[in-house]
Order: structure tokens, then sequence, then C-alpha cells
């Protein structure tokens, strides 16, 4: 009976100020989404940067004109290096079979790009890929040799780039989720009020403090759980429509993000809401509407 | 003990000290402001005195730990001037409220709510609201709710304050009877024909200070 009673207290709580009920579930929503978007990139960013750094290669260009015997010393002083774990040559055929599966959905490059262009190269991998500046200053200077690439340079870029897209999910987070928090802490004060003779005599026949106070903490508790849910079907709509959807191409290859981590956040979403919402009604019971 | 609320130039109890037994039927009267509301809040534990100890059945109130509070209140019913009904539920779901949120269930409500509105004099109106109830009507269903739980003590605020003479002397009659079955009865009053009737001890307070303690006593 006293769960039936405390329910329907919270439904009808809920009902009662409507509005407001949706105003905070609508910041909720966002700033979890948000916080839902962040964590997943920032777990995302980690596992790639390792899963990249690993596989990564430095390409040595060699020029148009090299001859047979520069090519060979530069392999065999490759081969022997100590920094270097592995090294595969890439011949001008086989560069040119790469950039034909590499661009077939764009024909006309490839029908622009002559075979006779595209550059023969080593590829390297190094035992550390930090130590891609050493390589890059004892070859470069290799006769025969026309460029040194180090795709370490490019991802550094793409990973500035999750990590500030990160950083605005998370600062919208921090900031819906305080506009979140003073709805829930506002709602609280409303609620108390339209209750105020109900809670005066529920006081004054001595019902305990969490009989009291429950049906309020539960109104905010509710509105934070329907908010995760609502930002964990975001991130879900967010999966299917880009990552697996019209983004997939770069997803693919960027943020393979996979439906496990996704499942992983409704729980965790779940809870910040659930547990943050309840915190700041008990304060706000507590501290300023002392009911 | 002494109570003096903050911004106060004076206190509202200055030294005041009361026994009152177990089974008593207590006035305390005096003019507006003379401290005597602040018993029933003292007694309440709405608030606590500056100075000095409040003990109700043998427990030292002052320094009850918040959490005890409510399972003490349970042991005291109150009565107040302005009746204090929800207004939007029946005379019966006023007093079986009083049950409900202290954990009773329904059918305790069921067996027991009937039974106190027929004490107090409200059999057949238990589905009237409050505002098809006359005052004194209105007053009886707080006196239910009040007793329902059988508390030690009864404290009653001005409670004929909102209501005719006659009414009042009905109420001061079931109040009697609450009284007769063992329930101390704390009354703050300045309604002078019902103390003069009901010949209790009386206690007066004036600026704070008790000026007269007096058994089967009367107004000034």
């Amino acid at each position: 009976m006293r769960m039936k009673y405390i329910l329907s207290e919270v439904l009808t709580g809920l009902w009662r100020n409507v509005t407001m009920t949706i105003a905070m579930i609508i910041t909720m929503t966002v700033s979890l989404t948000m916080l839902g978007a962040s964590l997943l990139l920032f777990f995302q960013v980690n596992k790639m940067e390792d899963f990249f750094y690993q596989r990564v290669e430095v390409s040595i260009f060699l020029k148009a004109d090299v001859t047979d015997e520069q090519r060979a010393n530069i392999k065999s002083a490759l081969e022997g290096h100590t920094l270097v774990k592995e090294v595969t040559y890439e011949s001008r055929d086989q560069a040119w079979d790469r950039f034909q599966t590499q661009f077939r959905d764009a024909p006309d490059l490839v029908k622009a790009t002559k075979k006779e262009s595209l550059p023969e190269s080593f590829r390297v991998k190094l035992k550390d890929p930090k130590k891609v500046k050493e390589l890059q200053d004892e070859f470069l200077t290799q006769p025969g040799v026309s460029d040194i690439v180090d795709q370490q340079e490019l991802l550094k870029k793409v990973f500035e780039l999750l990590g500030a897209l990160q950083t605005l999910a998370l600062t919208v987070a921090i900031i819906q989720g305080a506009a979140a928090l003073l709805l829930v802490a506002n709602t609280i004060q409303v609620a108390a009020y339209s209750k105020r003779r109900e809670v005066a005599v529920m006081k004054l026949v001595g019902a305990s403090n969490w009989f009291i106070q429950l049906p309020f903490v539960l109104e905010a508790v509710f509105a934070g759980l329907i908010g995760a849910l609502l930002a964990f079907g975001g991130l879900v709509a967010a999966k299917f429509f880009f990552i697996d959807g019209s983004l997939k191409a770069l997803a693919n290859v960027l943020l393979p993000i996979d439906w496990s981590s996704i499942w992983l956040m409704l729980p965790v979403l779940a809870g910040a809401g659930g547990l943050v919402s309840a915190i700041t009604a008990w304060i706000t019971l507590r501290f300023y509407v002392r009911v | 003990m002494t109570k003096t609320y903050p911004k106060a130039s004076r206190p509202s109890l200055d030294d005041v000290s009361v026994n009152i037994e177990k089974g008593e039927f207590v006035f305390f009267i005096g003019p507006s402001g003379s401290g005597k509301s602040t018993i029933i809040k003292l007694l309440l534990h709405e608030v606590t005195p500056n100075k000095g100890k409040v003990v109700v059945n043998e427990r030292d109130v002052t320094s009850m730990r918040s959490w005890r509070i409510p399972a003490f209140r349970r042991q005291i019913g109150c009565v107040f001037q302005d009746f204090r009904l929800l207004p939007n539920r029946t005379a019966y779901e006023n007093v079986a409220f009083a049950l409900e949120v202290i954990g009773k269930s329904k059918g305790v409500a069921r067996r027991v709510v009937p039974e106190v509105l027929e004490l107090v004099g409200l059999g057949g109106k238990e589905h009237r609201y409050p505002h098809e109830l006359s005052g004194g009507e209105q007053q009886r269903v707080a006196v239910a709710r009040a007793f329902v739980n059988r508390p030690l003590i009864l404290l009653a605020d001005e409670p004929t304050g909102n209501l005719d003479p006659d009414t009042s002397i009905e109420i001061m009659r079931l109040l009697d009877r609450i009284n007769r079955t063992g329930t101390t009865v704390v009354m703050v009053t300045h309604d002078s024909n019902i103390v003069n009737q009901m010949r209790r001890r009386v206690v007066e307070i004036e600026s704070g200070r008790i000026v007269r303690d007096q058994s089967r006593g009367v107004y000034g």
C-alpha cells in the first residue's frame, strides 16, 4: 500500500506540473545525449590511438628517376636498421592497383591519373612509432628518396578533431546538465509548495521523513530516467542513421563505434541521470524547502 | 526553560517551568503574544528551547535526534484553530490520511476511522468534504484525526477560536471525553467562557512568565 501511495503521488505530481516535467525531461535528454556522445568519443579515441599507432606506417617515396642501385641501397639500409620492424616494397604496379581499388568509387579520378605519376615506395613499420623523426632525418638525404610521409601526422590531426568534438560534447553536456539541475530544483520547490498542506499534516502526525520526501525525489528520478532513455534512443539513432548510415564509409575508418559500447551507455546514462536528479531533489528538499 | 525567537527583543517564554501529569487537562491562558502557543510548538519539537529542557513521557525532547521526531510525534495529537484539513479529501479520507502516512494499512483505516468518526459525533458524514461541513464539524474531523492514533497527549491550540460559543462547548465536551479515556490534554486558549465552565487546571502566562498556576481555576 505504501508503495502504491508513493507511486500515485509521483504520477499525480508529474502530471500536475506537466510543462515543467517536459522541460526537465528535454534538458535531461540533451545533457545526457551529449554526455553519452562524449564518453563514446573518449573511449573510441583511446582505443583507436592504440590501434592506429601500432599499424601506422612510414612511407618512403622514391624519385621517379631512381636507379636500381639506389633502390637496393635503401632497401638494405632499411632492412638492417635498428628502428625498423618491417619493410615492404611497393612497386609502381602495386601502387597503381591499390590506387584503383581505393578510389573505385571515383572513376573520373582514376581515369585522370596516370600510372607513371604514382611513385614507388618502401612501407616501413617502426618498432617504436615515436621515433619516426630519427628515421626521417637519416633517410631523407639518401639519394633516390623524394619524400618521407609519416601517417602519424595525419592521424594526429584526426585525433585532435575528435578530441575537440569530445570537449564540445562534454561542454554542452555540462551546461545543459546545470540547466537540468536548476529545473529539477525548481520543480521540486513548486511540487512541495503545491503539496504544502499535505506535507504539513504528514509532519504533524509523524510520517517519517523518507515517506514525505520520497515522492518528490522519485519525481525527479523519473524525469532523469526518462531523459536517460531518450538520450540512449538518440545515441542508437545516431549509430543507426550516421555511423551505419550516411557516414558509413567515413565512420568505418574513423569511428567504428560498435553496438556493445552503445548498449553500455544505457546503464551509464540511466545511472547518471537518476542519481544526479535524486541528489539534487534531496538537497533541494533538505536545505531549501525544509520538507 | 527559556525560548527566544531570533530577532525577538525579549524571550517568548522566560524561565518557565511547568509539570503536567499524565491524564491531566490543562489550560494555558493569556493575551496574544504572551507565549502560550510557543508551549505547543516546544512540545511538538517544532522549535527547541534556548535554555532548559522539554521532557515528554520521560524522554528529553530537546536533545532528540531529528530522525526520531516523526516517531515521537505519533504519540501526540494536535488540533488547531484553523482545523488544517485537506480540502480535497472527505472527512473519512482526512482521518485515514493520518494513518496511511505513518504506514498503517487500508484495512486498519477501514476498521478504526469509522469508529473514531462515530466517537466525535460525525457518524453518517464520513463522505462529506470539509467545505460541506460546518466549522464545528470540521473541528470534529480534526479532533478525530488527532485522536485516531490514540496519542498519549492531545495538544489543542485555540481549538475554539473560529467557533461560536455553542459549538465551542460541544468541542470542549468532546475534548473532555477524550481526556477521560486517559489522554493528557493541553489546550491553549483565551476563551474565558470555556475556561470558566470547565474548571480545570489553569496556567496563566503573561509576557513569557507564568503568573498563575491553579487547579480548578477560572479565567482571569
